[in-house]
């Protein structure tokens, strides 16, 4: 079963996120912030990471950072309310920039695509 | 013997002291002497002025016919020697030498034997001779010697008072003329009727027909004035000017004689009057006349009065001509002052405005009133930079001054427009007479009917005409920006060069003013512009703080908008189809829907977005968008029609232009509800600063209504019941940052037209170029 973190502040997000992907037959870890995806990229051996990037303490532009140098292969897509952070340099060593939808299946879509064996 | 002696003398007293006139007491006297002295003959022979001559006066035979007047030069005969010797001499004939030396007196008496001579004098000075005549040899006794010598003593006290009072009478006589002339000299100051005054009296005094007075300028040699009196003889010269040491003694005179056709003999006389300057003059007097009316010559008496009367005229005359030169300044002065009153209160009205018209209206009111300069006709006009050429900006004429107001009032009422002289135009050349050379060489010029320049240039012909006129420049920091005509053509009256002048002082002012106004008009239109720019400012900046309160208030609905869709979505699934609670969460998904899409859209136009530049063909954008709005499209039964010209590429952010399309089309299918055609041209468009190409979006609707048409680029506005009412300002805004225009045309009940105009590539300025440089290898759109 392939592993997903779902790093998110807003606790509903993460829940939302949590049930639509275990639905689609994975299995999701959780995460408030960036040090706390950090913890759980280093435990788990993980398949793909879901971050959101306005977080307390630390935020999705440096937990991107310090996955990608922890394990480059490690596919990280940055969902965010915020569209602007694209021009963000720091984004683009995401795999996929996505804003925020109520409707999932873009998302769904996506993760699918990096999951496929 | 004794009261013989003492009778003689009685009677010689008698006759002496008598009232009669003294050449009667004389002649009395002497005849007294011979027959008291029973001699023949008793003469008295005078001394003449000049002291060198005696001349028989008295002779007790009774009056000297003219062929009888003897006389003997000083030393010569007994007559001379005895006026010499002042000593009493008796001769006789036969001595020797006595009938040769004395041999005139025979005329007398041919006979005579004995001659004694009695000097007539007194202690210092001698008068006469008194000599006796005898047929015969004899000799007088002392007593007869004595009695005759203090009749001599008598007869010289008689003289020197004689000689006292006709001298005083000649003094009384010239101090009364002096009277006269004074009299005349104080009576005025006017030089004309001074010199008349001098002329006549001077005439009266000498009892002259005609006297006559010239002045002129020694160093000019010019004449400076001249009066006549009477008349003046056309045999007489005109008066020279007399130079020092003129005629036989001193002080200088001029005198002449000369006859006319009817023989009378014409006299002048003439002294010079010397002023102190460098003027120099003449006195002159013509045609003495006793009461009888005979021409007489003049004598030195008359001489001494002219010259006496040159002396004290000379300081009137000068005072006269000083004083008229003061009058002149003063006068001169006054004008002056006239003037610069009315320069200043012209200056002080022109302070009241900076509009250039206006000025120009209170310049000429300046120019033409009376209490102004007070010209007949003036006229303002301009220099044209762009064409070099004057034109006619206003003109005025004189007007009369406006009692009821005061002055600084009255050169504020506007002045009646003359002739219209907005057509003038004068290219400015040499050879276009003073109006262009003024401008030209920025000097004045005084134009005159005699000046052999020439006048007004052939563009006015017809239009305005003067003989003379003025023509001031009108210079700020050494560039003529104008010139000022007037004249006095209506009155005739002649331009004084001091008009001149004030004209200038003047124009010196009014060309500052018209500056300041210009530069005020330039300063007034640049501040109108900043204000508008700061107007665009701060309506971006108004927009610019309602993007970023709406990007905040956006970010913060994102996410619980998702959770609450995310989970009306997951509860959707469960649901079972035919409950009544699937409706409601399928209202609260829509909901949802419809609030993300809003803030897309608000995020869009608070340019959340990033730009992506391509070359891009415009054909293309728009069937790519067509293909997004073909649902609605079929739904609404729509056909399009299009009309492709082939163009070069674009270089634009595609899928901004495309958003740009898509809300044109949208609006479209929503003004053509119940069907229509959607007509999609594009075409190049050539402008001045290059190339475009422009696609025109029209449908067959109602169009906008006027009400709101001026409204429908602005953000949030909206007449649809759904939509943001972003659509237009988002697709204004894509354009504008693409250096393009959306225009709209509006077409009640047929349609409405939107053409968007871009640049191609090649020709504009991109603004976002550093983005294309970014590495595709790291840049991965979503």
């Amino acid at each position: 079963m392939k592993k997903i973190l779902v790093a998110d502040d807003e606790m509903s997000i993460r829940l939302l996120y949590s049930e639509e992907l275990k639905e689609e037959g994975y299995e999701v870890y959780q995460a408030a912030n960036g040090r706390e995806a950090l913890e759980v990229v280093d435990k788990i051996p993980l398949d793909l990471v879901i971050l959101d990037i306005k977080m307390p303490e630390m935020d999705g532009i440096e937990a991107l950072r310090q996955i990608k140098e922890k394990r480059p292969d490690l596919p990280v897509i940055l969902s965010t309310a915020y569209g602007e952070y694209k021009q963000d340099f720091a984004t683009w060593a995401s795999d996929e920039y996505l804003v925020k939808s109520s409707d999932l299946e873009d998302l769904k879509a996506v993760v699918k695509r990096y999951l496929k064996e | 013997m004794a009261s013989e002696r003492a009778a003689f003398l009685t009677q010689m007293v008698e006759v002496l002291t008598s009232t009669v006139s003294f050449g009667e007491r004389l002649n009395n006297m002497v005849h007294l002497l011979a027959r008291n002295l029973t001699v023949d003959l008793a003469l008295y022979f005078g001394l003449d002025k000049a002291r060198e001559t005696l001349l028989l006066n008295v002779s007790s035979q009774g009056p000297v016919p003219p062929h009888m007047r003897l006389e003997f030069p000083l030393g010569q005969g007994l007559v001379g020697e005895t006026a010499s010797t002042r000593k009493f001499t008796i001769v006789h004939r036969r001595q020797p030498g006595v009938s040769a030396a004395n041999a005139p007196l025979e005329k007398l008496h041919p006979a005579y034997q004995t001659l004694a001579a009695f000097p007539v004098a007194d202690d210092n000075f001698l008068y006469g001779v008194l000599i006796l005549v005898d047929r015969e040899e004899r000799s007088l006794t002392p007593t007869e010697r004595q009695g005759v010598q203090l009749t001599c003593l008598m007869l010289a006290a008689a003289l020197r008072q004689a000689i006292v009072q006709e001298e005083a009478k000649k003094r009384i006589a010239e101090l009364s003329v002096l009277f006269e002339v004074g009299k005349a000299l104080s009576s005025t100051v006017e030089l004309d009727e001074l010199l008349e005054r001098i002329v006549s009296t001077t005439a009266k005094v000498i009892t002259a027909r005609g006297a006559s007075l010239h002045i002129i300028d020694g160093a000019t040699g010019e004449p400076r004035v001249s009066s006549r009196y009477g008349q003046i003889p056309p045999e007489c010269p005109a008066l020279p000017p007399i130079p020092p040491g003129a005629g036989s003694g001193e002080p200088p005179y001029f005198e002449k004689g000369s006859t006319d056709a009817a023989g009378h003999t014409h006299y002048c006389l003439a002294v010079p009057l010397t002023f102190k300057g460098q003027l120099t003059g003449t006195l002159g007097v013509y045609d003495k006349f006793n009461p009888n009316g005979e021409y007489l010559p003049f004598d030195p008496e008359n001489r001494q009065l002219l010259l006496t009367m040159a002396g004290v005229i000379v300081n009137a005359i000068e005072n006269a001509l000083t004083y008229q030169q003061v009058e002149d300044l003063a006068e001169k002065n006054e004008r002056m002052v006239r003037s610069l009153t009315a320069l200043q209160e012209i200056s002080q009205v022109m302070l009241t405005s900076v509009q250039e018209e206006r000025l120009q209206e209170i310049i000429l009111q300046g120019l033409t009133q009376e209490h102004g300069l007070g010209f007949d006709r003036a006229v303002v006009l301009m220099v044209d930079e762009a064409t070099q050429t004057l034109r006619g900006a206003k003109a005025a004429c004189r007007s009369p001054a406006n009692r009821n107001l005061p002055n600084l009032k009255a050169l504020q009422v506007p002045p009646p427009e003359m002739i219209p002289v907005s057509d003038w135009e004068i290219p400015i050349r040499v050879d276009q007479g003073p109006l262009a050379l003024a401008v030209l060489r920025k000097s004045s010029y005084h134009h005159h009917q005699t000046a052999k320049e020439p006048g007004l240039p052939p563009a006015l012909e017809g239009k305005f005409a003067a003989q003379e006129f003025f023509v001031v420049p009108l210079v700020v920091k050494d560039h003529a920006t104008g010139v000022i005509l007037v004249d006095n053509q209506a009155s005739g009256r002649p331009l004084e060069p001091e008009r001149l002048h004030a004209l200038q002082m003047f124009t010196t002012q009014a060309a500052l003013v018209l500056e300041n106004a210009h530069l005020y008009s330039t300063i007034e239109t640049n501040n109108r512009e900043l204000l508008l720019i700061r107007e665009r400012m701060l309506e971006s900046d108004r927009l610019a703080a309602l993007s970023s309160l709406a990007s905040g208030m956006a970010h913060e609905i994102r996410n619980p908008l998702v959770s609450i869709g995310g989970f009306a979505r997951r509860i959707a699934k469960l649901v079972e189809p035919n409950s009544p609670l699937r409706g409601y969460v399928e209202v609260i998904q829509e909901e949802v829907t419809r609030l993300e899409k809003l803030l897309r859209e608000i995020l869009d136009f608070t340019g959340e977005n990033l730009s992506y530049y391509g070359d891009h063909e415009l054909a293309k954008l728009i069937e790519d968008t067509l293909i997004l709005v073909q649902r609605d499209l079929d739904a609404y039964k729509i056909k399009v029609a299009r009309e492709f010209a082939l163009l070069p590429r674009l270089h634009c952010d595609d899928r901004q232009m495309k958003q740009v399309f898509y809300n044109l089309f949208q609006n479209a299918i929503q003004a053509m509800a119940h069907g229509g055609t959607l007509t999609i041209r594009t075409y190049p468009v050539e402008r001045s600063d290059g190339l475009y190409a422009a696609a025109s979006i029209s449908d067959t609707g109602s169009g906008i209504p006027m009400e709101v048409l001026h409204n429908i680029f602005n953000p949030f506005f909206s007449t649809k019941d759904y939509g943001t009412g972003l659509g237009l300002a988002i697709a204004q805004r894509i354009i504008s940052r693409h250096y393009g225009q959306i225009e709209v045309n509006n077409e009640i009940g047929k349609g409405v037209t939107f053409i968007v105009t871009l640049p191609v590539a090649k020709y504009c300025l991109v603004k976002d170029a550093g983005q294309a440089a970014v590495p595709a290898s790291v840049f991965k759109a979503p």
